[in-house]
Order: C-alpha cells, then structure tokens, then sequence
C-alpha cells in the first residue's frame, strides 16, 4: 500500500514559485488501478513523478507500508528509447545484469509478441513508427513485473484501435499480476475505462474521487460508464466555475 | 564525400590537379628544385619503394601515431569519466587542464625533448599531447549534453549513478566522443611531422627534412602526397569502422571545425 500525505510541490521558474502539487493526498492500495485524470497543467505528471522517485516533494511524505521498496515500471509520455540499442535490448534495459540472460531473452520475447512487437525485435527504435515505439516503452516498464506501474499517458499518441487494444492488455497484464497502478491521462472516456478509481486533479489538488465498480470486460457504450464519464465532466466543469469565480 | 551513392567526383578533381601541375611545370620551364613535375615525383616514388625506404619510414610514422593515438584516448577516456562522476576533481583539474590546452604541442618539444630525450617516447608524447584535447573535450561536451530523460530512465530502471554512467550517458555521448577522436588523428599526424621534422632519424617528417637537406624536392613532394593520402586514408577507415561498429552514430559530418 502506498500514500502520499499532504505532499506539496513547488517549481521555480524565473524566480517565480509555481504550486505543481498542493496539499496532495492520494491513498493506493495494493493492486488498485488508479487513473489521474484533468486538465493539462494540473499537477499529474508532477504527482506520478514524485511516486517514481524522480523527484522529491517539497513537503509531505510518500508513505509505504512493507519494508522493501517497490519494483516500480514507468511509462513516459514518449517512448525515450535508447538510441544505441536493438528494441529487444530496450525493453529488456531494467532487466540486463539482474537476471540470467537466457530469462531475459524468454520474459522480452513473451512481452514483445504480446505488444504485436515480435518482428521488431532487432530494429532499432528509429525503425519504428511513432504507435510501435509507444508500446516498446510500455513492454519496457512490463517487462520488469513491477508491484508498482506509473503510466503517464501512455497512449495518447496511438490510433484508437491499438488504444483499445493495449487497454484490453493493461487491463488483462493487471488482472493477471495485480501492481499497483497509477494512470495518467486527459482522456475521460479511457479513465472510465480503465479505472477502479477516477481522481479528477484540478490546479494541484484532487478535486473529486470516482469509484467505478462497473464489472470487466467494459464497453465505452456501457451505460454505467457513460454515466460515470457524465459525472466526472459535471466534476471538471464544476472546477473551471470554480476557477472563473475565483 | 558520400561513398558508393553515385560516382566519385574526386578521382576527376586529383587528375584535374595532376595535369595543372604538370602543364604549369611544362609551360613555366620552373627549376626541378623549386617544384618538380608530377613525372619526376613518381620517378622518386619508385625509387624510394625500391629501396624499401618508403614502406620503413611509413611504418615508423604510422606506428608511432597509433600509440600516441591509443594513449591518449585512454588517458582522455579515463579522464572525462573521473570528471562526470567526481565534482572535486574536476574542479582541481579543469583550470591546469585549461591552460595546457592552450599550448600547441609543437610548442612543447623543447621541454619534451629534455625530459622524454629524442627517441620514441618524445614522439609518442607529442601525438599523445596533440589528440588528449580533442578527445577529452568531444567525451566531457557528449557526456555534458546527454538527454535528461534517458537518465530518468535509467533511474526508474533502478540503475546506479556508475551504471547509468556507462549505459546511458557514455553511449549516448558516443556520437561526440567519435566527432573527438576523428579531430584528434588529423591533429595527431599534423603533430606527428612536426616532431619528426625537429629531432628524429626516421619517419615522414624525417625524410621531408633530410630531402629538403639534400636538395631533393622530388622527395619532399612524395613524402607531402603521402602524409596527405595517409591522413585521409586513416579518416576514411576510421569513418568506416564507426559506421559498421555503431551504426546509429552520424559520421559523414563536416570534419575539423576547431583544427
């Protein structure tokens, strides 16, 4: 399980002090899938960079119960593919020096078919096209099985078929292995979609929580996901009233 | 100079030179010792291999570039990455370093010449001077512009600061430690003739200086075409190995912007 309390984050920028996180809390418990969902500039990225350690909190804590620290998977808003190395050697980066190389080779070709990547195994990422490189950075962050995935809107730049279809795989790759995840996107329809809990971020804060408990496999055209989607947009218009009121 | 995508120009361009050379020779009636005529260079060519002479000073030359070469591309390796990972050190070595890359390495023959003598070592030492700083600038500037977010990578990967040094910033950097070394070899045998030319007994810049002692132009010439050839044989190579070793590393770029 893992919590952030009362985490603040502040940037300065041209000296200026700019509030990304404000008073943050978020609870995750162990194999809960969480979707971040909100406006640009609302402090997602911050929030999901802070959970990998890339950053520290500029107050509040990030709290886990269970000693050892968790194998934590990140999927950046592009692929960052190492220029230098095969596909097959970028999806297997985390995993090269800690595990015997004939594991390595078997979990990266398992994950690679599974992300419709298998005939790509030796390119290099300038080969691919902008959806293949996409979902090598995804087999990349799978590829490890970590207890704690942070995706940050992994697929935003793929054609809504093969959106569709690496939901369905997140989705499956979750129920099999059950990490925490923690997914960021601006796209209402895919937080209803993937959610167990819908957080709509508004200027650093969680403004409103969602529990979506509609049963998989879900269809966008589900009622109680197009009621869910309905209320989340009554919640981010109810914000920017908010905002132009203040 | 693109290779094997259409005909090569320059096989015209070095006949076009050949022939301007030898009519300019013809026409002007100019003293063999002020410049001799492409035929007479040829005629000392021949008459150098001949004697095994030419194939004696090239391996002297070339072997002692590849030590200074090798040498200095460890010493600048080592050193750029001490740099990267130890702030202290760099900041007590940069400044010395700073200045010393001020000196032209021809400059330092006389110091190198009482400290090293005359022999291999001196030579050795002044290639080695000559290419440290292009190596050591293009791995520190690659090392420096290394993209933040394949570091971040690194660090969600769970890689440690040394690991992340050698499989990320140091392969990332290659393109510009690559770019380094190609300016450190032409600087290398620029370097290389010039303490041949001062005190040595073998090598290209020997012959062009013992020739020049003897009046013999014809000689100075072919040794001039064969340090020319040489170099950019020893780039066109280099490029090539780049380019089958790591083939994601730009190496058709403009050459020597700094020499």
């Amino acid at each position: 399980m893992l919590e952030c309390r009362a985490i603040s984050k502040t940037y300065r920028i041209e000296g200026r002090e700019v509030a990304a996180l404000r008073d943050f809390d978020l609870h995750l418990p162990a194999g809960s899938l969480t979707v971040l969902v909100g406006p640009s500039g609302c402090g997602k990225t911050t929030a999901l960079r802070l959970l990998a350690g890339l950053e520290q909190p500029t107050a509040g804590a990030i709290v886990r119960s269970g000693g050892k620290p968790l194998g934590v998977g990140y999927v950046f808003q592009e692929p960052r593919l190492m220029p230098w190395l095969s596909v097959a050697r970028n999806v297997g980066f985390a995993l090269e020096g800690r595990a015997p190389k004939p594991d390595i080779t078997a979990r990266v070709a398992e994950i690679l078919d599974v992300m419709g990547l298998g005939d790509f195994a030796d390119a290099r990422p300038d080969q691919l096209s902008g959806g293949m490189a996409s979902r090598a950075g995804l087999a990349r962050a799978l590829v490890t099985r970590p207890e704690l995935l942070l995706l940050d809107e992994p697929f935003a730049a793929l054609d809504a078929m093969t959106r569709r279809r690496l939901q369905a795989e997140l989705v499956a790759v979750w129920q099999r292995l059950r990490p925490t995840i923690v997914f960021v996107t601006h796209d209402i329809e895919e937080a209803a979609l993937l959610a167990d809990s819908v957080c709509l971020m508004e200027r650093g804060v969680i403004a409103e929580r969602y529990a979506n408990r509609v049963p998989r496999p879900r269809d966008p055209t589900d009622l109680a996901i197009v009621e869910l989607r309905r209320a989340i947009i009554a919640g981010f218009e109810a914000g920017e009233s908010r905002k132009s009121n203040t | 100079m693109r290779i094997g995508k259409s005909l090569p120009v320059w096989p015209l361009v070095a006949l076009a030179i050949v022939a301007t050379w030898a009519i300019g020779v013809a026409v002007t009636g100019v003293s063999r010792a002020l410049l001799p005529s492409p035929a007479l260079v040829v005629d000392a060519a021949q008459e150098l291999a001949g004697s095994g002479q030419l194939a004696k000073h090239v391996r002297v030359s070339v072997t002692r570039l590849a030590a200074g070469f090798a040498l200095s591309t460890l010493l600048a390796l080592i050193a750029a990455f001490v740099f990267a990972r130890v702030a202290w050190v760099r900041s007590v070595v940069e400044p010395p370093l700073e200045f010393l890359r001020q000196i032209p390495p021809l400059a330092m023959i006389p110091l190198l010449i009482l400290w090293l003598g005359i022999g291999e070592a001196q030579k050795i030492g002044i290639i080695t001077l000559a290419c440290f700083f292009p190596i050591f600038l293009g791995t520190t500037g690659g090392i420096a512009q290394c993209d933040q977010k394949l570091i971040e990578v690194g660090r969600v990967s769970g890689l440690s600061p040394n690991e992340i040094l050698l499989r990320v910033v140091l392969p990332s950097a290659l393109p510009s430690v690559v770019i380094g070394l190609r300016i450190a070899l032409g600087q290398g045998w620029r370097a290389l003739v010039g303490a041949e030319l001062v005190a040595s007994s073998a090598g290209l810049g020997y012959l062009i200086e013992d020739a020049q002692n003897l009046a013999r132009t014809d000689i100075v010439v072919v040794g001039v075409i064969l340090i020319g050839t040489l170099g950019l044989a020893s780039d066109w190579l280099f490029r090539h190995a780049i380019a089958s070793a790591w083939p994601w590393v730009p190496v058709d770029r403009p050459h020597e912007s700094n020499a």
